[in-house]
């Protein structure tokens, strides 16, 4: 399962929005979600969270007219809870999991919200092959590869140390050690590696072997 | 089954003095069985609950530095109106941990 990227960023502007202003609504979509990931129910759930502080009253006079809500209900009032908010982050997990039929549309819903409050945040995590579709509705999107980094596998290895069942045996001249050749090794196995292929090589075993030379 | 996922997040009828502050916290109370089933009815869907699995197996860590880069600090900012409204973070999903797998090999 993914969404580290996306739960480290709705963590830090979750952080952010205690100190007011902000509101964070944010969705990971999911294959195995099956039928309940549609359009309309990804569009709720992200209506839900900027709401949940306090149910607007135009949502609760439509929940008691007892029908479905369609997108368009749920755009108009997905609108409105914006419009209210100083400052609105949307947050969406692993693009390429959407149904692609879905996937248009959910750009075009987006694009409709940034189009009417120009100063919502939009974060989007998917395979790089998602990145055309998402310029086709906004053609300025930045884009950042995600791809392990040394300073990853730094902070990893000093939690690992300091989680060290042995503390007594351990000083800060092993520590550096044990980093130094901890990433010396990395480096070796995965010079000029990208990151696509890591996934298989990483099955492939080359790790057992690399180290028992 | 939906209904049964659903009850697992939402408290019912709890009138919990906290509750303005459920725009960050990961389990919602709401104030009434009202609220709860509005909620429902505008999406079945669990964000919050899926949210707090993912951050449960974060390698704490790992992947900040996207948080520093000045990408992310313009976007965060909102200076940059309606054009500069989508960062989008592309690659294959699970390759940063089974890389970090790897180096666990190590311990």
């Amino acid at each position: 399962m993914g969404g580290n990227t996306s739960s480290l960023v709705i963590d830090r502007l979750c952080d952010q929005s205690r100190q007011g202003g902000l509101a964070v609504a944010w969705l990971y979509c999911d294959y195995n979600v099956g039928q309940e990931q549609t359009i309309v129910n990804m569009m709720g759930a992200i209506l839900k969270r900027l709401v949940d502080r306090k149910i607007p009253e135009d949502i609760r006079k439509a929940f008691e007219e007892g029908r479905r809500p369609t997108l368009a209900d749920l755009m108009r009032m997905l609108r409105i809870a914006i419009a209210s908010l100083p400052q609105v982050y949307i947050c969406i997990d692993a693009l390429d999991e959407c149904l692609p039929n879905d996937l248009p549309e959910l750009l075009g819903s987006l694009k409709d919200i940034v189009r009417e409050s120009p100063r919502t945040r939009i974060f989007l995590t998917g395979r790089p092959h998602v990145r055309e579709a998402i310029q086709r509705y906004f053609i300025k999107a930045v884009t950042i590869p995600i791809s392990p980094k040394e300073e990853d596998i730094r902070n990893y290895v000093v939690m690992r140390l300091d989680k060290d069942d042995t503390p007594k045996a351990m000083n800060n001249h092993l520590r550096g050690e044990i980093l130094r050749i901890i990433l010396e090794k990395m480096a070796d196995m995965y010079v000029g590696v990208s990151p696509l292929y890591l996934g298989f090589i990483l099955t492939d075993g080359c790790v057992d072997s690399s180290l028992s030379h | 089954m939906a209904n049964a996922t659903y009850a697992q997040t939402i408290t019912f009828g709890d009138n919990n003095v906290n509750c303005g502050n459920t725009i960050w916290s990961y389990k919602t109370i709401y104030n009434s069985d009202d609220d709860a089933k509005i909620m429902h009815w505008l999406s079945p869907l669990l964000p919050d609950n899926r949210h707090h699995s993912v951050r449960t197996n974060r390698f704490e860590g790992v992947g900040d530095w996207l948080l520093e880069t000045s990408e992310f600090q313009e976007w965060r900012s909102g200076e940059g109106g309606a054009d500069q409204a989508v960062l989008f973070c592309s690659g294959d999903p699970g390759v940063g941990k089974t890389y970090l797998r790897s180096v666990a090999g190590f311990f």
